[in-house]
């Protein structure tokens, strides 16, 4: 699809929100698919401080087709924001043609920027499967739909793998409701670009 | 081979005369030609036109007087429109509407009328024999065996006499002398002569609201189609609408040499892909539309081109099947199980032919009939069947998808089939709730309890349903609403038919859409 990135070479991957979020869970799924399932390299980094108790805090992952040197993000691909706070520090640190990702309700965007920006509803999406605190699963199976850092295939079976015994059901839907968002998104952007905004 | 069968319909005032004289003459009028002496051409209604081609005329040729010369005035006029929407009728049967013609000669024209018969007779030696291969049905005497095994296999024996389904009853609310709980009484009691069977049967409208009610929930829908059946076979039939047109256009599709042209109107902008798994039944909506277009020019035929353009609209390029034939809900709704079963099976071996793996439906009779009839009746078929609404639903709920603001207050008249009996009120609810009108206001009675749209599989219509009808607009009416969303294309002919009424005028007149053409109409990527 055209709004994709390339094949990966390096990618960096942030992901912010607050603690509680399953931010850090996102980003050693998203890790593992990519090292585990799909043969990449990948890291993964976390901070900690006082954003572990309730504030900002932040996974960082590489993913790469080489051996990576270096585990901290510099200048990131891709951001994932789950909150205003996440967003307020890290979204600045976004490379020109990145991408960004927020949860359409919890963060507010300062306008003026020409980055993919996609606004998705994750928590609300969460919240409808059954548990506000999948929004993080939500997101990635969003991420598997625009991007191609990994397969679905390989973050589906990772994210069943990594979810406490007995919430495996209600996270895969979670997953790909996430996937399916991301889907919808990309047909209406082209059918938009193509012309055919509406159905007569 | 057999000779070509033309029947020839002639007017008796004018041009009958020019037929005496070839046959005084003893001119050499073709031997296929039967003729038949009629009125007027006007009377010649489209059910009576219909009628010769069901069972068995290769050629129909209706024969009058010049307009100006009509004895009756407007005969001739009638009879150009009628034939005129039997000939559209002919083109989607694949018949071709060629064997259909109107003439008009005067008394003196005998010549001219002989020369007509000759070409006729050519062009219909042409054309070819047609492949109607009509159904005479055996008739026995009406059976109480029978009846006692319908009436066991839908317990009706656990009716309590309590009278709640006379209460709730849309018909007998309306004021006829009609009692569901008095005929279920009288078909216990063996009494199938009793006016209460005879003519009440065919009443029912099979809405199921008193089943809705009943303690002992006694299904009349299902005891009444039944019923119908074991009646018809013992030679009781019931008023049918249109002539019986309706029912006479089904009972033709079963012939299986037909060759339908369901599709050919299709616009340009729609895509179907003839390899897809996924097929779109239409419906009947095409011939309704040829039926009713001088009369209340009913546009259903948009349903299925929304909803085709709606699937389009999420990249699904169903496949369509050119000679679709008619599901067969409103043979097994009249009595017919006979030829019901002939069309089921005709579609069930096309749907497997095509390799088909899923069934969408815009008609909420099409999905009960395709969905729960055809096993019931014991030809399953090994597809999914799908309403489309619950297509549009998964698609849209996968988000990104957004309604333009519309500028109408809308109501919904729920279709019986899937509010009712399938039990799904809640499915075109979802939709509309996802529209953006400038309000929506439901009626009175409405979900499980709505009132019906007047008539069901094209039988019973009287001054009664009418009545009921009226009520069902006047609860429009009193929403404030502007537009009235249905949900089937019946709802939409039976309620435009309501609202021709000369006497009630405004009162009951609204603009009429189709929730498929309001959600086309308004989708968008966002
Ligand atoms: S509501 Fe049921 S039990 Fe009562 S009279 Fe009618 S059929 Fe009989
Ligand atoms: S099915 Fe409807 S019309 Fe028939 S008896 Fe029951 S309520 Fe009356
Ligand atoms: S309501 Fe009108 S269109 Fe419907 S069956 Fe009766 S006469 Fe025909």
């Amino acid at each position: 699809m055209a709004t994709k990135p390339k094949a990966v070479q390096h990618k960096e991957v942030l992901i912010t929100g607050f603690g509680g979020q399953g931010i850090v869970l996102a980003g050693q799924i998203l890790g593992k698919a990519a090292s585990l399932v799909d043969r990449k390299e990948s890291t993964l980094t976390q901070s900690y401080g006082p954003e572990a108790r309730g504030g900002a805090c932040s996974a960082q992952v590489i993913i790469s087709q080489s051996t990576i040197h270096y585990p901290y993000v510099r200048i990131p691909h891709i951001v994932v924001c789950l909150s205003q706070g996440g967003y307020d520090k890290y979204a600045k640190s976004i490379r020109p043609d990145g991408m960004l990702i927020v949860d359409q309700d919890l963060v507010r965007i300062s306008e003026g920027s020409d980055l993919t920006l996609y606004r998705v509803p994750a928590t609300r999406i969460a919240e409808e499967v059954g548990r506000r605190m999948m929004a993080n699963i939500v997101m990635l199976g969003f991420l598997s739909a625009v991007s191609d850092l990994v397969t679905r295939e390989a973050l589906h079976e990772t994210v069943v793998k990594s979810v406490p015994k007995g919430t495996e059901e209600l996270n895969s839907t979670a997953f790909n409701k996430g996937h399916d968002y991301g889907a919808a998104i990309l047909k209406g952007m082209e059918k938009k670009a193509a012309g055919k905004k509406g159905a007569k | 081979m057999d000779k070509p069968k033309i029947i020839l319909f002639i007017c008796n005032w004018g041009p009958h005369a020019a037929f005496q004289a070839l046959q005084d003459k003893d001119a050499d009028i073709p031997a296929e030609v039967r003729m038949i002496r009629i009125p007027c051409t006007g009377r010649m209604s489209k059910s009576l036109l219909f009628k010769s081609f069901e069972m068995g005329a290769d050629g129909v040729a209706l024969v009058g007087c010049e307009p100006g010369s009509c004895r009756y005035g407007s005969g001739t006029e009638t009879a150009e429109r009628n034939v005129e929407d039997m000939r559209g009728i002919l083109h989607l049967l694949g018949l071709g509407g060629d064997r259909l013609r109107l003439a008009m000669f005067l008394p003196d024209e005998s010549d001219a009328l002989l020369q007509f018969l000759q070409d006729f007779r050519d062009v219909i030696d042409t054309i070819g024999k047609s492949p109607v291969t009509p159904h005479p049905r055996d008739l026995s005497a009406l059976s109480h065996m029978e009846t006692a095994r319908v009436v066991a296999s839908h317990d009706v024996y656990a009716c309590q006499d309590c009278g709640k389904c006379s209460s709730a009853c849309p018909v007998t609310l309306s004021g006829k002398t009609f009692s569901p709980r008095a005929m279920a009484n009288a078909i216990i009691g063996g009494d199938l002569d009793s006016p209460s069977v005879v003519e009440d049967v065919w009443s029912c409208l099979t809405c199921g609201l008193c089943t809705d009610r009943c303690p002992s929930v006694v299904n009349f829908p299902d005891f009444i189609r039944e019923m119908r059946h074991v009646l018809k076979g013992g030679g009781v039939e019931g008023h049918q609408s249109h002539g019986g047109f309706f029912q006479s256009l089904m009972r033709t599709m079963t012939s299986p040499d037909l060759s339908i042209n369901h599709w050919d109107w299709l616009p340009e902008d729609i895509k179907t892909d003839e390899k897809s798994s996924i097929l779109y039944f239409g419906g009947c909506a095409p011939y309704f539309d040829t039926f009713f277009r001088h009369h209340l020019g009913v546009n259903t035929s948009d349903i299925l081109s929304d909803s085709l353009r709606l699937m389009n609209f999420f990249d699904i390029f169903p496949a369509v099947q050119p000679g679709e034939r008619c599901c067969g809900h409103d043979l097994l709704w009249s009595g017919d199980e006979e030829n019901f079963l002939r069309l089921a099976r005709l579609n069930a071996k096309a749907f497997e032919e095509m390799g088909i793996e899923e069934i969408v439906t815009s008609c909420p009779e099409c999905f009960r009939t395709l969905s729960h009839d055809y096993p019931r009746a014991g030809i399953p078929l090994n597809v999914k069947v799908t309403h489309v609404y619950d297509l549009l639903e998964k698609e849209i709920s996968k988000g990104a998808v957004g309604f333009e603001e519309s500028d109408h207050k809308i109501t919904f008249q729920d279709p019986c089939r899937l509010s009712r009996l399938e039990g799904r009120p809640e499915l075109p609810r979802k939709l509309l709730q996802r529209l953006r009108p400038r309000g929506f206001k439901e009626m009175q009675d409405r979900g499980i309890s709505a009132l019906c749209c007047g008539n069901c599989a094209w039988t019973g219509c009287d001054s009664y349903t009418k009545a009921l009808q009226n009520k069902r607009l006047r609860q429009a009416k009193v929403t404030g609403s502007d537009l009235l969303v249905t949900a089937c294309p019946k709802c939409q002919i039976h309620l435009k038919c309501a609202m021709q009424d000369p006497f009630r005028g405004n009162e009951i007149q609204m603009e009429i859409m189709d929730l498929t053409g309001l959600m086309a109409k308004t989708i968008k990527w966002e």
